[in-house]
């Protein structure tokens, strides 16, 4: 441990150095990480501030259950906090830094093994270290006759984006509904496996079945700081006969709402079976430029939001309209030919829509569009203003009709417009029914003004959205307590239950304390500390 | 990692008819596994035309930004970055790339360098 290294809050340097050693006693002293350097790369890469506020103290990088067990065991005897990991890429979200500075990450990145494929039954069962190249290749090995659903960056775990709430673009978008199956290490040191898990001796159900008998657990452990989860079982798609893809255009700034109000009745009875993303103009202007490793200054260098008759006019020099919507469909040939006769129909009643189409077969080589293998390249994004840069993602979760997304667009925008920001701009199909307004508010990481202002729009939002009645799904970890205050329905109920779980489960909050704005009686002292 | 390298095919391809990529001498074991690991853990951000890549392309030549083509790399700096980050690029941890993995990728990418 070096000099600048931050404890553990209220645990003393000779305890943090006698459980340091105990910690290297079950992993070896190479896996307990503490230089300068090695604290370093747990920093939150993309933090919209000062990163040291999140450092941690050290971090253990563990290879089975069984260490993760002794791992907790000795927290709790130093009541250290350790903060999970699995493969610590939620960029944006935090990526391996933790809520509560001096906490040690729990680094498992190491537990990295696929440890079954079946082709037969469609899943796979894996450990935290798994990113989605990894199943991916795994998956590719076995004849690719099994399909992700990777989200738009593919370096993060597939556990880790199942927890988190993280979405894919196949039919299985939100990967917490694909979860079946999974080993839990709970606070104490206690292992537990979930769902047809515990039937002892258990045989090949395990991943078939999610409900198991009694409560169902799995969702407990999403977005929450109850266990640490070392082993999931996911469902992943069976390769279709063909998938298309659709690429539809709307021409007018005010066509937001009947792009949403058209989309919503085919969704919801699964002509399109797999998530959508609606694209603001000032996102379709940006994607196709970061993709190509361009940045802002090549079009426009003034400051604020650009015009939106400047974006309006770039547009239409492409030949694209302001509103844009992409998706793949997953099905037969002759199934595609029907649903894309269907969405024709509902869109050859919005004046000006332009429908693209384009098909894959069995057999073809996968191609980009189809979006079901990783790629890292939509992180460019973080370079618009030039680099190096980052991003914070507002989130709120809104019902899919056209006037009520209109109205939390708005909102968003002349936010963006006051704060000075290109008003960057998805909106997520989660799930059959949602929408995630998804505003991404890029920035300089090293430009101190421009990243105040960025947390500060942030900040902003989240008011202005809970203010109207919004919640978000998703924070990051310097916002995570400002994200549970949206949800403060009869003196935050939610958040108390929360707390009486987290008690009875982990009493002395060793497990990532804060996570989702959930402290625990223990914790709570520090929250909101160092701010 | 076969599978990313299946994957950039196509853009490698059309790299290589802008451009004559230099034939390699033989590799070490460790240049080997180092190209192995390279595959896996860097090529999705370095590979042509990827966010690293392009990155890199805004600040010097192409030929430059492909750090596979690079003549005038040092191990110890390639090393360096990969803990501590450079532009956008996040640390890599040692969990994600331990140093004997890390040693190999630089003996990769150092190859063609004077030593």
């Amino acid at each position: 441990m070096t000099a600048s290294a931050p404890l553990p809050p209220g645990v003393s340097a000779a305890d943090f150095n006698q459980a340091l050693k105990e910690f290297a006693g079950v992993v070896g002293h190479d896996w307990v990480l503490t230089s300068e350097e090695d604290r370093h790369t747990y920093l939150d890469a993309f933090a919209p501030g000062d990163a040291d506020k999140h450092a941690c103290s050290a971090a253990l990088a563990p290879t089975t259950a069984e260490e993760v067990q002794a791992l907790v065991k000795i927290a709790n005897r130093h009541r250290i906090p350790l903060w999970p990991v699995s493969t610590g890429r939620n960029l944006a979200y935090g990526g391996s830094a933790p809520v509560l500075r001096g906490s040690v990450v729990l680094d498992l990145k190491r537990m990295n093994r696929v440890l079954e494929v079946n082709n037969e039954l469609g899943y796979a069962l894996v450990e935290p270290g798994v990113n989605f190249f990894d199943l991916f290749e795994a998956l590719q090995a076995q004849g690719g006759k099994l399909w992700i659903s990777t989200p738009a960056p593919g370096w993060g775990s597939v556990i880790g984006n199942a927890l988190e709430h993280g979405v894919g673009y196949t039919p299985y978008g939100v990967n917490a509904n694909s979860i079946c199956g999974m080993e839990v290490v709970l606070a104490n040191g206690d292992v537990v496996r979930t769902g047809m898990g515990g039937v002892n001796p258990g045989g090949q159900e395990w991943q078939v079945f999610k409900y198991g008998y009694g409560p169902v657990w799995d969702l407990m452990f999403t977005q929450s700081n109850f266990g640490v989860v070392t082993k999931m079982g996911i469902w992943l798609l069976p390769e279709p006969e063909a998938v298309a893809n659709f690429a539809i255009s709307l021409p007018d700034m005010g066509d937001l709402p009947v792009m949403v109000d058209t989309l919503r009745p085919l969704r919801l009875d699964d002509t399109i079976n797999a998530p959508y993303t609606i694209t603001n103009p000032y996102r379709s202007i940006m994607d196709p430029m970061s993709a190509q490793g361009k940045t802002r200054s090549t079009i426009y260098k003034g400051p604020g939001c650009m015009p939106l008759d400047f974006v309006e006019q770039t547009l239409r020099s492409r030949g694209e309209g302001m509103w844009n919507v992409g998706f793949n469909l997953f099905d037969s040939d002759k199934g595609l030919d029907l649903r894309e006769a269907k969405i024709r129909a509902a869109f050859d009643k919005v004046p000006g829509a332009k429908v693209k189409t384009m098909r894959w077969h069995r057999g073809e080589p996968l191609a980009g569009w189809m979006r079901v293998s990783p790629v890292l390249f939509p992180l460019a994004g973080v370079d618009w203003y030039g680099g190096p840069g980052g991003h914070i993602n507002y989130a709120p979760v809104v019902a899919p009709i056209g006037s009520r997304i209109a109205e939390v667009y708005d909102m968003v925008y002349r936010r963006y417009v006051e704060f000075g920001f290109d008003c960057y701009c998805g909106f997520l199909n989660i799930g059959g029914r949602a929408i995630v307004v998804n505003p991404c508010t890029f920035f300089n990481r090293e430009d101190a003004e421009m990243t105040r202002r960025a947390r500060e729009l942030a900040r902003v939002l989240y008011k202005d959205g809970a203010a109207k009645g919004f919640g978000d799904y998703r924070a990051h970890i310097s916002f995570m307590d400002d994200v549970a205050d949206m949800y403060g329905y009869n003196d935050h109920a939610a958040r108390r239950l929360g707390d009486k779980v987290k008690d009875a489960l982990d009493p002395n909050g060793i497990l990532a304390p804060g996570k989702q704005g959930l402290w625990g009686s223990a914790q709570r002292v520090h929250k909101g500390k160092p701010a | 990692m076969n599978g990313i390298r299946t994957l950039l095919a196509a853009a490698v391809a059309a790299a290589a008819t802008a451009g004559v990529i230099a034939a390699d001498a033989p590799l070490t074991a460790q240049q080997q596994h180092g190209r192995k690991v390279f595959d896996i853990k860097c090529l999705p951000c370095h590979g042509p035309g990827m966010w690293g890549t392009n990155a890199l392309a805004r600040r010097m030549p192409l030929d430059k930004a492909e750090l596979e083509k690079r003549t005038d790399l040092n191990a110890v700096m390639v090393k360096t970055l990969m803990r501590v980050g450079i532009g956008s690029m996040p640390p890599i941890r040692k969990t994600e790339v331990d140093d004997a993995d890390a040693d190999a990728i630089a003996a990769y990418l150092t190859r063609n360098s004077p030593r």
